[in-house]
Formats: structure tokens, sequence, C-alpha cells
């Protein structure tokens, strides 16, 4: 059963961000609501004032600026999944679209709300991690970027303060020769990532070396993050299996992942060697056909 | 404190008073008494509730009321023009596509959706467009059958 | 069977809900809202293993808006179970009294003016505990020392069967090879789409009326009367459309029972709609059990003797779970025609929630075992798994001795057609496999541990004026489409057409009783009971013609397709409606009624007929993380005459889907008897992007005890899937998973062993 609560559907930013300061304590922030009121449904989340930000269009957009993507925070994952842009520009998101949750998930839901929940298995955070995205927080205070790396502390936990808001996600253009790939493994195939990797190989040319990698890991740690020590083992070198290998021992030794129900610890190790190896190779397949 | 929310479902304007809490399925259901949308599950993840919404296939129950406010809504009850069952909806019945038919409702739905955004959808289209709707009873296979004869044009809108 | 021409069963219908369901006016309990109507809700033991020192209420029933609360001191103190003619086995007080046996025990119950005032209520009710040591696994709970959950159960030792016929011990010296393998079958939530939930309303005439989601409202009624004190007659119970059951429906359950106290106390209807975590957590659910199988044969692949024996988890409450022993046992036997075989079943008591029936009911969990089991003989013997199968499968009337007198039986034909399609599949990708399993199965079963008096099954016909045809049954049709089934075989029976027939069932007021959907039973006992009623009805019509045509003797008339005509001049006749009208005034304005009824007698133990099939299940495995894909089912099934061939079809299809999901993902993990998955986001289950593509090969065959040559179809076919994963597995990668489900992880696991061993091996 859902607690009372005030509700609040202001009309633009401004208002917004009042609203957002007035109530920080004890307030939630509502768009698609697709997290949100599963947790309050089951009375794990019981704020005082809810402020909905679904009304907000001024926050829904995807353009292009300068060869990256700037997308606005209510913008749905289905605007994304099937968004033309984001098809030529950066693939690999769309494509993450399309597997997350259900259709009718991806209709409701919003970019901004996914990443600001923090699930560890969520599917955005890894691609964006990899993509090397960040996030504009604003407040009355103003705006801030934060690298959607650095956004996680914990479980569910994000560094925003209690009156910022999620505003933007700013992706930066890719340069020649990159490309990206994410896949997340799981048994029924609706379902969030047992384990999830993204991959973004940057080449120096066609067939080149690896001029620059990241790889960011769902599901393997209490926050999305940087597989740092696996693409040490990548930047700079040619890109063979056995180096591969090498790197998704190195991700799956540098993570911490836990044992649930779905797998165990040493599984989800397992699968992240195997999983990091395929994504770093379909990345660099991309890379070389760009 | 209840707040007025005014939306149209099935093509009928609507007034009803709220609760902030109060979710878009309680409205169909307890309010409107419109029961043919059901609810499976406690953590949107059954597909039962699904209804649309400005076009779209939503689960109602990841809805808070209000926000449908100006909506569009359409649920199960919609789908017939007074006698004249849909194309989907023929489909089904040819097919034999449900059997307890409790998820019937919300597959129906996703399916209309999935039609209303994309005429003639691949097998595969198919599949991921009710892939978000659990049915315990038919293995899904029927309901793509009838899907895809829906698809290759089989069935028309009756007149 | 499919050389007689027929007019309705073996065509493709509109099933007879159909236009309700596809319009979302079918009406099921959950939609049920009455004037008045109160909401209850339940509270339930948060401890798997306690003794409940007091119960203070006096807080929840002064919140406004409760209107009632209930305890076990609101019941009359008995306890209740299936297995009526074993009251040691009735052991389900439902609202605990003194004791609470598993986490969601229930313990007290609130009806108020909506729920979120009973949910507000349950948490200001104040229950004293004093937690006892549980047990959660069975193999601890028959130790010393372990916790005792019923008195005076021994060793928690709930109830244990045994089936044997030859000497296996002799059998086994002879043999050429004998294995010995052990595995294990996990639990298996229903996951019905409706929860479990119930609308009861006791009228201040003391008559008490019930809707609720069900599979045996004659189960309930009966059930209800005894824990309630009330008449049988007294009370009704109504099932309107529900939502699945798949063996989870068919006792009385917590919704049914504390709705009705609720009702009792307040006159006023009350409504209990199980939450889904309740429905996990505190409903019956499938079976798990531990096998040991040991299996000798001789070399040529002639299996001489099986001997299994069986611990299964019972949980806190008998429920079916005894039946669900001795089927496992049965089934453990099919479909091979073993000279020797033992049985020994356990049933044992654990703190955790109760066992009891699913869909295959301890069927699958024989498959699982056995046929995996049969494969691995083959290999060893270096015999084809087809042939090994064909050398010793069951035949049409052969008796499994002292058991079951199988007459008809299509496994042979199942087996050539499951070889042709291996055949056909040619050298496969590597990581792919094909595995293959077969099964037979009853059809409804002979046992009446119920103690009922009445007939298994019975129905009505009423004919009026327009020739319109009431059908009336107490078969509840929970989705599987009996009622479409049923209004089949009474159209033919009677020589109309389907749109003659409205069919009336599973109402304890109106119908006969019937001892509910369950075991497969409908279309066999149910279908008989109609034809019988059906043809008695047609025998009066056709007297009255008789008047009219004056044939030689009545029985040169019939009526097909509302036609009464000569059966050997067939242009001769009247039509049906003529004959109704003539009959009617015949009878001094009296409807026709037609009488029909069945009761299976001296078919053995266990069934009056059994379907077989064979199933093959194809898998790609990814060695690099053991996931693997389900790439496609073929069924050769044969379940006799086809009545219902759209209904079949979706049988097969939704069995698959359970059944897959049996095999690969579904699961119910505990931890100290709490379930950890109380979710649909968290039970896993196959969706329409994870379903194999299907193929059904029917196998004629004709069953002389069933309607039409009828036999079942809807819950055999869920036996053999994950047996036939389970062999496809081995054959795609060389590991053999014992227990279920057999989960990517496992399957790496399995690899990283093998892979060990060949190293080792190799030095």
């Amino acid at each position: 059963m859902i607690k009372d609560f005030q509700y609040f559907a202001p009309k633009n930013l401004e208002e917004a961000l009042k609203l957002l300061d007035k109530y920080a304590d004890d307030c939630k922030i509502i768009c698609g609501g697709q997290s949100l009121l599963i947790l309050m449904r089951q009375g794990l989340v019981t704020p005082a004032v809810v402020i909905d930000i679904k009304g907000l269009n001024e926050l829904d957009y995807i353009k292009e600026e300068n060869g990256g993507l700037k997308i606005g925070a209510t913008t749905t994952h289905r605007e994304i999944e099937k968004s033309e842009l984001v098809k030529k520009t950066f693939p690999v998101l769309s494509q993450m679209e399309k597997r997350l949750a259900s259709i009718q998930t991806r209709n409701r839901g919003s970019i901004g709300g996914n990443i600001c929940h923090g699930d560890p298995a969520g599917d955005p955070a890894p691609v964006l991690i990899s993509l090397g995205a960040s996030l504009k927080l604003s407040s009355v205070n103003g705006d801030r970027i934060v690298k959607v790396e650095d956004f996680y502390t914990d479980y569910f936990e994000t560094v925003m303060e209690h009156n910022e808001l999620l505003t933007e996600i700013q992706i930066p253009a890719a340069p020649k020769y990159t490309g990206s790939a994410y896949s997340k493994f799981n048994i029924i195939s609706s379902d969030m990532a047992t384990v999830g990797v993204a991959a973004t190989v940057t080449l120096n040319g066609k067939n080149g070396i690896c001029k620059d990698v990241k790889i960011g890991l769902g599901a393997m740690a209490p926050t999305a993050r940087r597989a740092l020590k696996a693409e040490k083992v990548i930047r700079g070198n040619k890109i063979t299996e056995n180096l591969l290998v090498k790197a998704g021992e190195a991700a799956a030794e540098e993570s911490e992942p836990i044992s649930d129900i779905h797998a165990s610890a040493e599984y989800r190790r397992e699968v992240c060697k195997v999983w990091v190896k395929r994504m770093v190779q379909e990345a660099y397949n991309r890379a070389n056909m760009d | 404190m209840k707040q007025r929310l005014t939306f149209t479902i099935n093509g009928n304007p609507v007034e009803v008073y709220v609760e902030p809490k109060t979710l878009l399925v309680e409205v169909i259901r307890d309010k409107l008494g419109l029961t043919g949308t059901k609810r499976g599950c406690s953590d949107s993840s059954c597909g039962a509730c699904t209804v649309i919404m400005n076009g779209y296939s939503v689960k109602s129950c990841s809805v808070l009321a209000l926000q449908a406010e100006g909506a569009e809504i359409i649920t199960v009850e919609g789908l017939a023009k007074g006698t004249k069952l849909s194309p989907i909806q023929r489909a089904f019945l040819d097919h034999g596509s449900y059997q307890c038919g409790f998820c019937t409702p919300g597959m129906l739905m996703s399916a209309t959706a999935l039609f209303l955004e994309n005429p003639h959808p691949t097998k595969q289209e198919i599949k991921e467009g009710i892939d978000g709707n659990i049915c315990r009873c038919t293995g899904y296979n029927s309901i793509v059958r009838a899907l895809m004869d829906v698809s290759a044009g089989k069935y028309k809108e009756e007149d | 069977m499919s050389n007689t021409k027929y007019s309705v069963i073996g065509k493709r219908v509109h099933n007879v809900d159909g236009p309700a369901k596809v319009t979302g006016s079918a009406q099921y309990t959950f939609d049920l809202t009455f004037p008045g109507m109160l909401y209850g809700k339940i509270l339930r033991s948060p401890y798997p293993h306690a003794k409940i020192l007091n119960i203070d209420t006096s807080k929840a029933e002064k919140l406004i808006g409760v209107k009632a609360v209930v305890t076990g001191k609101d019941t009359l103190g008995k306890k209740q179970g299936i297995w009526r003619r074993f009251p040691e086995l009735c052991d389900e007080e439902i609202l605990c009294r003194s004791k609470v046996r598993y986490i969601g025990d229930p313990v007290a119950a609130v009806a108020a003016i909506d729920e979120e005032t009973a949910e507000e209520a349950l948490n200001l009710i104040e229950v004293e505990y004093e937690p006892l040591p549980a047990v959660f696994d069975p193999m601890e709970a028959i130790k010393d020392g372990a916790p005792q959950i019923h008195d005076g159960v021994e060793m928690n030792i709930n109830i244990n069967r045994h089936i044997e016929w030859g000497n296996v011990d002799e059998a086994f010296e002879q043999c050429d090879h004998i294995r010995e393998d052990y595995f294990h079958c996990s639990s298996q939530a229903h996951m019905c789409m409706e929860t479990h939930c119930a609308v009861s309303h006791y009228t201040y005439d003391k008559k008490l009326t019930v809707w609720t989601s069900t599979q045996s409202n004659y189960y309930i009624q009966a059930l209800l009367a005894d824990m309630l004190g009330m008449r049988e007659g007294d009370i009704r119970v109504i099932k309107p459309h529900t939502g699945g059951g798949f063996g989870g429906k068919f006792e009385l359950d917590s919704a049914q029972f504390c709705s009705a106290l609720l009702s009792m106390k307040t006159c006023k209807p009350v409504k209990i709609v199980l939450s889904r975590e309740e429905e996990f957590t505190a409903t019956k659910r499938r079976t798990p059990m531990y096998y040991a199988l040991k299996l000798g044969a001789k070399k040529d692949g002639t299996l001489l003797a099986k001997e299994v024996r069986v611990v299964t988890e019972g949980g806190a409450y008998t429920g079916m779970g005894a039946t669900a022993l001795y089927l496992t046992g049965f089934f453990s036997s099919f479909p091979y025609r073993y000279p020797n075989y033992r049985y020994d079943g356990y049933r044992v008591y654990t703190n955790t929630a109760p066992t009891s029936a699913m869909r295959g009911f301890g069927a699958p969990q024989a498959v699982w075992a056995g046929e995996q089991q049969i494969d691995m003989m083959a290999h060893d013997l270096g015999i084809d798994p087809i042939e090994i199968r064909r050398k010793n499968g069951h035949v049409p009337n052969y008796e499994v001795p002292g058991q079951a007198y199988i007459q008809s039986c299509g496994l042979h034909q199942c087996l050539d057609k499951i070889e042709e399609f291996v055949k056909s599949r040619g050298k496969l990708p590597p990581n792919t496999g094909i595995g293959i399993a077969a099964y037979g199965f009853m059809s409804g079963g002979i046992f009446n541990w119920f103690d009922t008096p009445y007939a298994f099954a019975a129905a009505t016909v009423r004919i009026s004026i327009d020739g319109k045809v009431d059908l009336y049954t107490g078969a509840n049709d929970i989705g599987q489409g009996s009622n479409t089934t049923l209004s089949m075989i009474c159209a033919e029976a009677l020589g109309v057409r389907l749109e003659d027939v409205r069919i009336h069932s599973a109402d304890t007021g109106i119908c006969p009783n019937d001892l509910g959907s369950w075991g497969s039973r409908e279309t066999l006992m149910n279908g008989n009971a109609v034809k019988m009623a059906a043809e008695d009805a047609k025998k009066q019509l056709l007297e009255i013609a008789a008047v009219k045509l004056k044939p030689n003797i009545v029985y040169d008339l019939d009526i097909k397709d509302c036609w009464v005509h000569f059966t050997n001049r067939p242009e001769r006749g009247i039509s049906y409606y003529e004959v109704v009208k003539d009959a009617i005034r015949a009878k001094d304005g009296q409807n026709i009624i037609g009488r029909g009824y069945y009761t299976p007698h001296r078919k053995g133990m266990i069934s009056p007929a059994y379907s077989y099939g064979v199933q093959a299940v194809e898998v790609t495995v990814d060695p690099e993380t053991g996931r693997y894909t389900l790439n496609q089912v073929v069924t050769a099934h044969e379940s006799g005459t086809v009545i219902n061939p759209v209904g079949i079809e979706g049988q097969l299809e939704g069995a698959i889907m359970m059944a897959g999901g049996y095999g690969y993902c579904e699961d119910q993990p505990m931890d100290d008897g709490k379930i950890l998955n109380p979710s649909v986001a968290d039970y896993k289950l196959i969706r329409a992007c994870d379903m194999p593509e299907t193929k059904i090969l029917e196998i004629d065959t004709y069953e002389p005890e069933g309607p039409f040559g009828a036999k079942e179809a809807g819950e055999g076919l869920t036996n053999p899937t994950a047996g036939a994963l389970g062999n496809a597995i081995f054959n795609a990668v060389g590991v053999r998973i014992y227990n279920l489900p057999a989960t990517p992880e496992k399957v790496f696991r399995a690899l990283q062993e093998k892979k060990a061993k060949e190293k080792e091996a190799k030095k």
C-alpha cells in the first residue's frame, strides 16, 4: 500500500527546481515511475512529497551537438530506442534500450529515472560509462557536470544532493575508428543483467592498435563501474584473442560481484571473463567498420 | 486530499477525484468498474494491467492516476466497436490464443499497441511486442500465430 | 477413430468462452464486487515453527472500518485435508490455533471496509510466539533429534508408499549391467495469473455462498461444510471464470476459509484476494523430491529390474502430497515393461510451505530422473536411445502387474515419429544436441481418497422447446477448455450443432457433483458422463421420432447435424427441432432431461486410461558460459480421439512453457524456510522471446474407455520436457545435470568438472 503524499506537477523546470529545493529532505521525483512506483507500493520508500516532472517537455529531447549527443533526462527509453539520430550516432544505445525490460516499461520509463535509481544491474549506466558520458545536475544553485563513472557511490546511491535534479545526459563525440558494444548475460531475455558488459574501443587506424578503451560493468559491484584494470591490459596494444582473455580475467578479478539467487559470485566472475572478451571483440569489429 | 482528474477512456470523457497515491489501474477497475484490465503481480512484471495511453502500451499499475491527466486511455473494453470485434480479437478467437483468459486483456492491448506503431510486424517483432506480458497457459505460440495472420492482412477492420 | 466421420468433435472451433475472454467481459472472482462487500486480509506467521502463546486482536477490532477479526479460536478446531479416507492425513487447520509450521501459516484474518484498513488492522494484531527449532530438509527431518512438526508423527514421516511386483533383488543378480543414480527435483510455483481468491457471503438464512477461483468447487463445498460445521447442502460454491489452476487450486485454501469465517461473523460478503507474494509463499507448490534409482538390464537392452527410492519434501501439511508420492512411484515404472519393480517413497514433513499437486503430479519428477537414467543405460550398453525404449516400451493391452490395465497405447508410433524427426535433423551444429523423453500419463484417478459417495462425474442435459440444449456439469474449466470440449461431446452425442449447446458448469447449487479438474480427468470422466446424458436425451427423442418414422426398431434411428434419420437411409428423416417439440408435448410439457454419470469400475488401481508421448528437445549450449537456448521442441503424442484440436495444441504449447521452465529456470530457493524470490520479477519463467518453436505430431489411437475414444491431453504433456532437456544437454556437450533446474551455472560447473577430469586423465 502506498503511503499518502503531497503531489506537485510543476509546469516548467524552474518551478520544479524550486519545489525540489523546498521539499528536498522528504521528497521524490517521479517521471515514468517504472522504478519508483514499485518501491512505493512495497512501502520501501515513503516520501511526503512527490514532484512529477513527466510533463516537463523541455527535458524531453535528443539532439546532436558537435558530433556528440545531448539527451534530456525525461526522454523515454523507447524514444531513445527508436531514434534515428541515436541509431546513426551511437547505435549501442538503441541496442541497449531494445533489451531493457519490456516495451511497456520503455514507453513510460525515462533514461534519467533509470540512471538516478542506481541499480547496479541496470543497462544504461555501463553503456554510458563506456561512452565517457556525463550528467548535468541542476538545482536552484546552478548546474554541475558529473561523469557517469563518478556518479554512483553505493547500491542505489549517487552523489546527487537532495535538491538536485538530473536534467541532461551528455555523450561526447567519438573519434574515428571507434566502436561500442553492449550485452547483458541473463537467462530470460528481458531480465535484468546477471552480468552486464559495455565496451568502447578506439583504434589508431583501421586494424590498428587500441588507442583507447572503456569498459563499463553492470551487476559486478555495488555500482556500475569501469573495469580499469581490464582496460589497462588492452590500451595501447593490438587486440588479440590472448589479450582479451587476459583482459577478461582482469575484469573478473577487479570486480566485487555478490552471490544471490540468480548466480553465485564465482559464476558472475566466470561469465564476466567471457563477456568482456566478447564485447571488446565486438567493439573492435565495429571500430574497424567505422 | 483528493484531486480532480480528467481524461478520456475508450473515447468517453471521465472526471474523478482521486488521492495522489491512487494508481491508474485502480481508477480503471475500482472507480470506473472496467474490470477487463487485470492485476497479476506487485512489481510491474506481469503485464496483465496493460492499457494504451496516448497511443502507447503502458502498465497501468505503474502509472499514478494523476499522471493520466488529459490522457487518452484505451482498455480492452474499447477494442470492439459496438458488437464488432477488432481484427486482433477475431484472430485470437480463431487461433484459440487464450486459455484461462486472465492475461488476455493485457495481451490484446500490447498487441493492439504494437500494430498501432507497425501494421506489419515480423515474427520476432511480434514476440518482442508481447514479451512484457506473461501467459501461463498458452505458451505464447498461438498468440504469435494469430498476430502473424493479422500482420499478413488476413484480418481487416469490419465496417 | 480417424475413419469415422464426426460432425463436431475433431473440428477447430472457437472456445465457447472465447467471446467473453477476448472482450474482457469474462468475470473472474478477482473482479467480483457486491453491495456492502468487505475486504479481508490474512495475518501470517513470520516463523517457520513456533507455538502461538497468545493473540491479542483488541486494537485491530477497535480500528475504524474494521468489521470483524477471526483467529483459530473462532473455528471449530478441526483439521482438514483431501485424503479424507485417512484422517491422520487431514492435518491442516488452515487458521492455526496453537502452532504454526511454516512461514506464511495463517494465524488471523480481518474484514474491513477497504483493503487499506484491513492491512492496517493486521499490523495492530499482536501475536506472541514461542519460536521452536525448525527443520527444512527432509533428509534432516527424519534424523534423530529433529524437531517434531506434527504430534505423534515419528521421524516426521507423513506417509510412505510401496509398490512392488516381481522380485527385484533376484532380478538384479541376472542383469548384465546395473546403474545407480541420484537426482533431485526442485519445487515449482503454479504462478496462475489469477491468485487465490474468494468472495464468501453468509446470509441471515444461515446459508453460505462462495465464489472462488478453484479447480474443484465440490471439494471446497464439502471441506467448508466440515470445517464450519454446516450442512453441505447449505453451502453453494460457484466457480466464475478462473485464471489458471495447474493443481494449485483444488484444496481448501486460506482465502476461502477465512472469508467464510469473516462472513459468518458479519453476514456481509467478504472478499479475500491473495497478493502475489502470498501466492508464492503461502500456497501449495510442486513437491520437491530426492530420487535414488537402481536400474538393471541385459546387455541387449532388455530392462529387467528397477528399484526406486524417493524422499519428498512434504512441507508443513499433507494436502495432495500423498498422491504425488504415490503417483511418482507409479509413473517411475512408465512407460516400460519392467518384469520386476519396487518403489518405496517417503513423504517427510518439513517447516516449509506445504508441497502438493502441480500439473504432472509427481510424473515430471519421475521422468526427469528416469528418462535420463534410461539414456545413461543406453549409453553404457552402446544401444540407441530410441531402440532401448522401443524394446521395452508399453504396448496396447499391457498390464502393469497389479496396478493398471493399459488399453490403447500409441507409444511405439510416437517413438517412430520422433526417430524420424531426429534423423531428419541430420548432423547437428557444434554444441547442439537433441534429447528425448518418453512418458505415459493417466486420464483421471480411480482412487477415491476424498471418500466421496458420489459418482466421479455426472452430467444433466435439458432440452427446451426451441431445441436449445442446456448442459449441466460439475466440471471446472480453469482455462484448459473443458467447457468447450464437453459441449462438443454433448453436441456430437446428441446430434446437434455446437451452437445448440450451452454449458453451465461448476456451480454446486445447479450442477451435479464432480471431483474437479486435476489428474487430467475432465475429458475422459466428464466426457463419458456428458456422452451418457446426451445419449439418454437422444433416446427419448428417438422414441418419439419412431412414432412418426416407424423404424423397425428404435436403434435404426440416429440424430446428426440436427437431423433425425434412418441410419441406413439418412435422407429419410425429420428435423431435430420438430422432434423436440413433439417430445415435449408428448411428455406433459416436460423438458427432455438426460442424465449421465461415470465412475471408473474395475480399471486397476490408478486410472481408466493412459495417454503416451515422446518429446524431443533440441538445445544449443554456449560452452564458455553454460547458457543454452531451447531451439525447438517436437512432440509425438497420442490422446485417443482428438475432441478439441485447438484445445490440445494449446495444452501442448502451454505444457512446454511450464515444463520447459521446470527444466530450465523456475525455482524457489529457500533460506531457513523463507522463499527468497516471492515476486514475479525474481521468479524466472519463460516469456514469448524465450519460448522455443514447437511442433506436434499427433498419432491416431482410440481409447475404448473414453468418450468417442478420447483420453487425457493436458497434464501428461508436462511430463517429458525436463527429462528431454537433461538428455539434450548431455548430447550437446557431454555433461549431465542431476538437480533441477538445469541452470546455465550448473551446466558451466559440470563442464568445468569434465574439463578437469579430462586433464587428470591425460596425465
